[in-house]
This record gives C-alpha cells, structure tokens and sequence, in this order.
C-alpha cells in the first residue's frame, strides 16, 4: 500500500513541535500517535520508530510520530523540560492527529517510558481510540536506578575496554546521590527525577478502552508487573514476544515480530 | 564452590537474554565471558537484571567490578553469597 510521509509542526505550550506523519493512500483505519522513549532510550529506537511507522501505514493505519519538548527536533534542552510537560505534549499530539490525518479515530502507542506518559494520558482522555504499551515503564523510581546502573556499568566498561584501572570506576559514574544525575548523557535534574520517581502504573487504572500490553524480551511468558498492569484494564490483553531491547543500543532495529503482534490485536479490536 | 545447577542457570540465563548463539552446556566456567562473547555494557547490563529477577537478588553499586562479571565461576559464587 503507498504511503505518504511528511513532516508537520503542531504547537504545545507556545512551542513548535516537530512531527513526521505516515499517511496511507487509502482512507486509514486509524490513526496512532506514537509516543518515544527518554534519553539515551529514544536514540536508540529512533529507527525502529520510524519502521513501525512504516509498517503501519503499510497496512492501512496514519501514524504521527513526533519530538516532545527536549528532545529531538524539538525546541527546548531535555534538562528544562519535565514528563507534566511532555504529557501536555502528548495531548498536542492527539489532536494534531486528527487534524492532520482527518480521522477521529485516534489511539496511543508508546514505548518504554513513552507507553508509561500514554497510559497517563489515556487516564484522562477516555475517547483515545486505543492504547498500546510496548513494554512500559510501570516503576518510576525502579527506571531511573536503571538508568543510573547503566551509566555505572558503561563507566566500568569504558575503562576496562581501554585498559584502565575500573576500581570505583562504576560508584563515581552512578551513585544515587541528591540532585541532578545522568542519564547517559542526559542531565536529569532534581525536579524531573522527582517526577519520574512518582511514575507508578500500578494504581488504579479507569481507561475503558482497549489496551495492549506487550513485554518485550528474552521471554516467551507475560512477566507477573505486565500482567497485572494489563488485568488493571477492563480491556486489556498481555502477550510476550520475544524481542532484542531495541531501546538499549543503536543498531539493533529489528521489531518485526513486535509489530506483527501489533497488528493482529489491532486486527482484533477493529 | 557453586553448585553445578546454579552454574547451569546462569548460562542459560546468559544465552537466553543476551540471544546468543551459543550452547549453555558447552559454555566452561572458567572461560572469560567479556572475550568470548563479546560482552560489552548493554550485555552486562541484561546480565545484572536477569541474575537479579531469576535469582531475586539484588546487586549493590559497590558491587559492581569487571571481575564479578569475567566468569560463570564468579557469578555463581556471588549468586550464592547474596542468597546466604
């Protein structure tokens, strides 16, 4: 199926968001916004991104992606921004999306902390089509230890690799001290910390329509935090595929199964 | 010393995470991990979360040396350390 690709821009906060919209020929099924992951995370995914859209339109369904504030193409340094800014910007997007793909029919798919910023937007707007997490962040204050460990041990290996000493070479890199820290580059100030810390996606969850919740990894069983995220839902389905963390390096862009998956649930709720 | 079957869980744990193409029977467990399978930071990092959640244990930032990771031998020995 032909597909048009173009670039938009779409306000949120007073600012110009940067955008890329996958249209197919025909009238779409519907429209997905995707929303990416964080830091050194969206980096690596960028280019699966950009296939899944493509696959997505390829079978009939718009799909915008774009850069919340700080990141990207988007205005702003990731270090001034926050996820309160960034779920704004997700709104934003909603909304572009309809106009820009003239449907109404419009769902979420996100990853990692992406899903996570989608499944709280979602909470608010109940009229979200659909919602799609692809492995989502459920603990806030678990993700940012995460990330603070991979700092440490890319710090340790650096060294290693380049014939060092690596003695406290990890503890100078990562220790959970106060204040800003790094995200593998990526300054996270207090205040952002703060906010992503309070991220928990196991409360309460009223969105009524349907969701997909995909853990993505080395295994083929639905992890016990997914599957209670999705059985939070009163539509919710949990699967397992069998995927290389595409959010983790550069170069690993193979999602094909994820999308596959993908596809037939949407396939099924249509 | 670790036992043989915890050994045996850490190798699997390790093909399977890291989706190697290598047999975890034919893996020793002495030989060097970052050498033979090209183990760089994203691996290692799979390997902290795998030994964590399939072992449920939990590593501490001092923890964290290149030796620690160099050998099955040496994971498994922490593996049985952290467990008591």
């Amino acid at each position: 199926m032909a597909v048009e690709e173009r670039i938009v821009g779409f306000e949120s906060a007073g600012e110009e968001l940067h955008g890329v919209v996958h249209v197919p020929a025909q009238h779409p099924r519907g429209t997905l916004v995707f929303c990416h992951p964080f830091a050194e995370e969206k980096k690596c995914s960028h280019r699966t991104m950009v296939e899944a859209a493509r696959a997505f339109a390829a079978e009939g369904w718009a799909v915008l992606r774009f850069d919340m504030r700080g990141c990207g193409d988007s205005p702003c340094r990731f270090g001034e921004v926050s996820p309160t800014a960034w779920l704004h910007d997700i709104h934003a997007a909603l909304d572009a999306a309809e106009r820009e793909t003239a449907t109404t029919d419009v769902g979420l798919l996100g990853l990692r902390l992406g899903a996570t910023l989608a499944a709280e937007v979602a909470e608010e707007r109940h009229e979200v089509a659909c919602l799609v997490l692809w492995e989502p962040v459920i603990d806030g204050e678990g993700y940012v230890r995460q990330n603070l460990r991979r700092s440490m041990i890319k710090a340790m290996m650096t060294r290693y690799e380049g014939g060092e000493d690596t003695e406290g070479a990890a503890l100078e890199a990562g220790a959970l001290g106060e204040g800003t820290v790094d995200f593998d580059g990526y300054e996270v100030p207090e205040a952002m910390r703060a906010q992503i810390d309070a991220i928990d996606l196991t409360t309460p969850r009223s969105y009524p329509g349907p969701v997909l919740v995909l853990n993505l990894g080395a295994r083929e069983t639905v992890d016990a935090p997914m599957q209670r995220l999705s059985d939070a839902y009163e539509q919710g389905t949990a699967a397992a595929v069998r995927q290389e963390p595409v959010w983790q390096r550069i170069g690993l862009m193979d999602a094909t199964a994820t999308i596959k998956r993908t596809l037939e649930w949407l396939q099924q709720i249509r | 010393m670790a036992d043989e079957q915890l050994k045996q869980q850490i190798k699997e744990m390790i093909v399977d995470r890291l989706f190697l193409d290598a047999d975890p029977a034919e893996m020793a467990d002495d030989e060097n991990l970052m050498e033979n399978y090209e183990i760089d930071s994203v691996n290692l990092f799979e390997i902290v979360v795998g030994l964590e959640e399939e072992f449920d244990i939990s590593f501490e930032d001092e923890d964290f040396s290149v030796d620690l990771f160099a050998t099955v031998n040496n994971l498994a020995e922490y593996v049985e350390k952290k467990r008591g």
